[in-house]
């Protein structure tokens, strides 16, 4: 009967198009030993190899991506390309996060006016946006107001921090942009905050032409690029990867690499396979266990990198009897930090207990804290609670930074808090609803993480001991106004030597007096194909990839 | 007419599940207590910023005039923002849906096109060779976690032979076919695209045959069931008396007969692809309705999650509609309403 034939027909096709859509994926594959050049499989064999010696591919996982306008940006993701395709006033080089250097300012001036700081930006001659047109102190200033009249998730580093107000940006001449302050804001921290995303310059032209209603052109940018970085956005697929091209207009030196392939892979198991295969070049979510494995394959380079994450117990001292400072310190003197490191993060993170992680100015090596049963129960029983007691620990759900998940890292602290008599009961809970308990000031034991939102010791001290910021102090209940005082004279100080005196003293205060246990700084590991070159981590999320080659 | 009355009864019936869906999803959506903003903006989101995206969203109002808002956005075909993305739900689901369909729809012909023949095979020479091999199979795929198939298939083919494609939909040097219908083996056909046809093609291969295996073991099982019944009956021996050959007796009469039930497997296996399309996508990285419907639920994205839920509950009957439709077509005893 014809039904049969057609049957066999349809069978015969569909095992056709199967292999004859996977047959040239075999003779294209070259051994692993040939390196990043390998075609990826059902690629036509004769394109291949040109376009991927010039194309760096960088897998992660990219799902935190929303946008790309760096007025909406503040995800890790959106963040590392946004820095690639817009250039900032100021910069940091590499993985220096302490000396600024310039960028599309040449120099710029720090001078009080009154009541104000004034910032006086002179720009590069030579800037020069993707389209060819100068960049101008009229972008720069459209650029800064933009953010602030989007008001989304970055605007408040702009509005909040610096107090940076519409009124207080000028455009001097074509090359000279003015900002003011208020005097009780840092300049400092400003300068900090425009090396960020935020801080990135679009062309005012070309987003006029592509407004939308008040959408200011950021339904456009989203997914377009008007910048004057190394690299300009070529397209995004959702969900499968971002495509950047080198700017053929870059007004410095030519980017190495003509195309950066940002590509999502979510698994990290799937990260290993395409990174042994060489159909990627860098994998940037491996597990401890995978980098093991991979760590003898010579094809492969580990590469370890720093944060500025700080894992951390917060103890909200309304609750008894975490209100008694004896408490506190019996519970930092209760956690074994180094068997979480080496025997949880395995190499992924190291013991840290201040407030400022390493990296960031005025970051000391001051841990003094180790497991000491004794020294914890003598604390508890001079605090009035010496057979310990029961409380409650809120810990996310999934892995924490490091390479281990949270629970991990929950049970290890229930007992080594056990030991000294304190009972905890884990609670796991998504972290936005761990948030929202920990916002409304409603916790007891909190374990958490933070991470500076610019790169200056301000960004985690003042969180950290500022109730009024209604962050991380606010959310422990520690209300301490005259240490926020000293907080606020350390962010203002400009002479290097007192400013980094008066934080070590502000660190030494917290750390045992403080509602914190801080655990560790976590690393981030990366897989490379060995011949790629010149791949640095910037702490605050970020690769140059104008400087990788490969 | 009496077909078309039919349709029309259940589209109507179709409608009022819909609205049904719309209120017990919102429901259960609100009573969980976390706070999807809140998940959106991080640990590091000030006060402000919060009040503002919930005023945005419209999350500061009374959830009854939410309610009321979100339906009359809904029947002007406006399902809302995303939370997590952004972006419109409606725009989300476009993206993201064809790249389930046509994944569920090559894990279904997969399915038919080996569950079919591997039944009435076994059904015909029950109990030898085949037909072990046939069970053997089948509890496989009836027990085998599609999380693990997934990751030994990429193991073996990807990365130890280097025979097949990793993750994703298309290679990374090969761009995407223009986009008309989202489904890119259609896409690359229409637009003539063959490098980008021949990749899709090769990508859809092992997450097809993950996601279809189970289905290809129900449909062969209940091919194999229903053909051994229809093979004991009386016209099939009246078949063979006057003569017809063996092939015309097992594949125009048996067949014919056997595949009422099998029509009913493969309607709920369609549904159970769409679901097992959640695992399938995680492992394979594929980038569909699936991912984003975890990633929505996560993130207590509760206009994504209405609008997939809604996408899911409008297939769903639309497909029982389709079967119910083959049913009367196939066998005209079998009555509409």
């Amino acid at each position: 009967m014809r039904r049969s034939q057609l049957y066999l027909l349809a069978l015969g096709l569909l095992i056709a198009l199967i292999v004859s859509s996977c047959a040239p994926a075999a003779p294209a594959a070259p051994a692993p030993a040939e390196g990043g050049a390998a075609p990826a499989a059902a690629q036509p064999a004769a394109a291949a190899p040109a376009e991927a010696a010039t194309t760096l591919v960088y897998a992660t996982d990219t799902s935190d991506l929303i946008s790309l306008d760096p007025a909406v940006v503040y995800e890790f993701t959106g963040v590392l390309i946004a820095e690639n395709i817009y250039d900032t006033l100021v910069k940091f080089e590499g993985d220096n996060l302490s000396e600024l250097k310039p960028s599309l300012a040449e120099h710029w001036e720090i001078a009080a006016d009154g009541d104000m700081w004034k910032i006086t930006f002179h720009l590069d001659p030579d800037a020069r946006f993707a389209s060819g047109n100068p960049v101008t102190a009229a972008d720069v200033v459209y650029s800064f107001s933009r953010v602030l009249d989007l008001n989304k998730s970055p605007a408040f580093l702009l509005a909040d921090i610096p107090q940076l107000k519409k009124e207080n940006m000028t455009a001097v001449d074509e090359r000279t942009v003015e900002l003011k302050i208020p005097n009780t804001a840092s300049p400092q921290a400003l300068l900090s905050i425009l090396t960020f995303s935020v801080g990135g310059i679009v062309e005012k032209a070309v987003v006029e032409q592509h407004v939308e209603g008040d959408d200011l052109g950021s339904t456009w940018l989203r997914d377009h690029s008007a910048g004057s970085a190394p690299y300009v956005l070529e397209r995004w697929e959702p969900e499968q990867q971002v495509v950047l091209t080198a700017n053929p207009n870059y007004w410095g030196p030519a980017p190495k690499l003509s195309q950066i392939i940002i590509r999502h892979i979510a698994e990290s198991s799937n990260q290993q396979f395409a990174l042994e295969s060489g159909d990627i070049d860098v994998a940037r979510n491996l597990t401890p266990e995978q980098v093991e494995a991979l760590s003898n394959n010579p094809d492969i380079t580990i590469y370890r990198a720093n944060t500025l994450l700080l894992i951390y117990v917060g103890m909200n001292v309304k609750q008894e009897p975490l209100d008694k400072p004896q408490v506190r310190e019996a519970i930092r003197w209760a956690i074994d930090y180094k068997a979480i490191v080496d025997n949880l993060l395995r190499g992924g993170a190291k013991v840290h207990q201040t407030i400022i992680p390493e990296g960031l100015f005025g970051a000391v090596d001051n841990n003094p804290f180790q497991k000491d049963v004794e020294k914890a129960k003598a604390l508890l029983a001079e605090a009035g609670v010496p057979d310990g007691f029961s409380i409650e620990m809120l810990i996310p759900t999934g892995p924490a930074p490091g390479g281990t998940d949270w629970s991990n890292i929950a049970a290890a602290i229930q007992s080594d808090l056990a030991a000294v008599g304190i009972q905890v009961t884990i609670k796991q809970t998504t972290q936005a609803e761990l948030l929202n308990i920990y916002r409304a000031q409603s916790g007891q034991l909190v374990l958490i993480l933070w991470g500076p939102d610019f790169p200056d010791p301000d960004g985690n001290v003042g969180p950290f001991t500022d109730y009024s910021q209604r962050v991380i102090a606010f959310r422990n209940n520690w209300d301490n106004p005259e240490l926020a005082a000293r907080a606020r004279a350390a962010a203002l100080e400009a002479d290097p030597t007192k400013r980094s005196a008066l934080y070590a003293e502000l660190i030494e205060t917290v750390l045992h007096e403080g509602p914190y246990a801080v655990l560790y700084q976590p690393g981030v590991v990366f897989g490379l194909r060995k011949n790629v070159q010149g791949l640095l981590w910037n702490p605050m999320g970020t690769i140059e990839f104008a400087n990788v080659s490969k | 007419m009496k077909f078309g009355r039919f349709v029309l009864r259940r589209l109507i019936g179709i409608f009022f599940v819909l609205l049904g869906v719309t209120l017990a999803t919102f429901t259960l959506a609100h009573v969980i207590p976390a706070d999807p903003i809140a998940a959106a903006l991080g640990p590091n989101a000030r006060e402000a910023q919060i009040e503002q995206m919930r005023r945005e969203y419209g999350l500061d109002r009374p959830l009854p005039e939410q309610y009321l808002r979100y339906l009359s956005h809904l029947v002007r075909g406006d399902l809302g923002r995303s939370i997590r993305t952004r972006r419109p739900v409606a725009d989300d689901l476009r993206d993201f849906f064809p790249a389930t369909l046509e994944l569920s729809l090559a894990a279904l012909a997969i399915a038919l096109l080996l569950g079919v023949p591997a039944g009435v095979l076994a059904a015909v020479r029950k109990d030898s060779l085949i037909d072990h091999a046939t069970r053997l199979f089948a509890l496989l795929g009836g027990s085998l976690p599609i999380f693990w198939l997934g990751l030994v298939l990429i193991g073996i083919f990807y990365s130890k032979l280097r025979l097949m494609p990793g993750p994703g939909r298309i290679d990374q040097f090969v761009e995407p076919p223009l986009r008309l219908t989202g489904l890119y083996v259609i896409d690359s056909l229409a637009s003539g695209n063959w490098a980008a046809l021949r990749s899709s093609l090769a990508h859809l291969v092992l997450p097809a045959i993950t996601l279809g295996w189970y289905s290809t073991a129900v449909i062969a099982r209940m091919t194999r069931a229903t053909m051994l019944e229809e093979m004991g009956k009386d016209y099939l021996r009246t078949a063979r008396a006057k003569g017809l050959a063996e092939r015309s007796v097992v594949v125009g009469h048996a067949l014919r007969n056997a595949w009422i039930p099998t029509i009913t497997v493969i309607g709920l296996a369609f549904g159970s692809l769409l679901s097992g399309a959640v695992l399938t996508e995680t492992v394979f990285g594929w980038p569909g309705l699936g991912r984003y419907a975890t990633a929505a639920a996560v993130s207590l994205d509760f206009p994504a999650v209405m609008g997939v839920t809604l996408l899911a509950a409008t297939v769903y009957p639309l497909v029982n509609l389709a079967v119910d439709l083959i049913y009367h077509y196939l066998d005209p005893r079998v009555r509409l309403g």
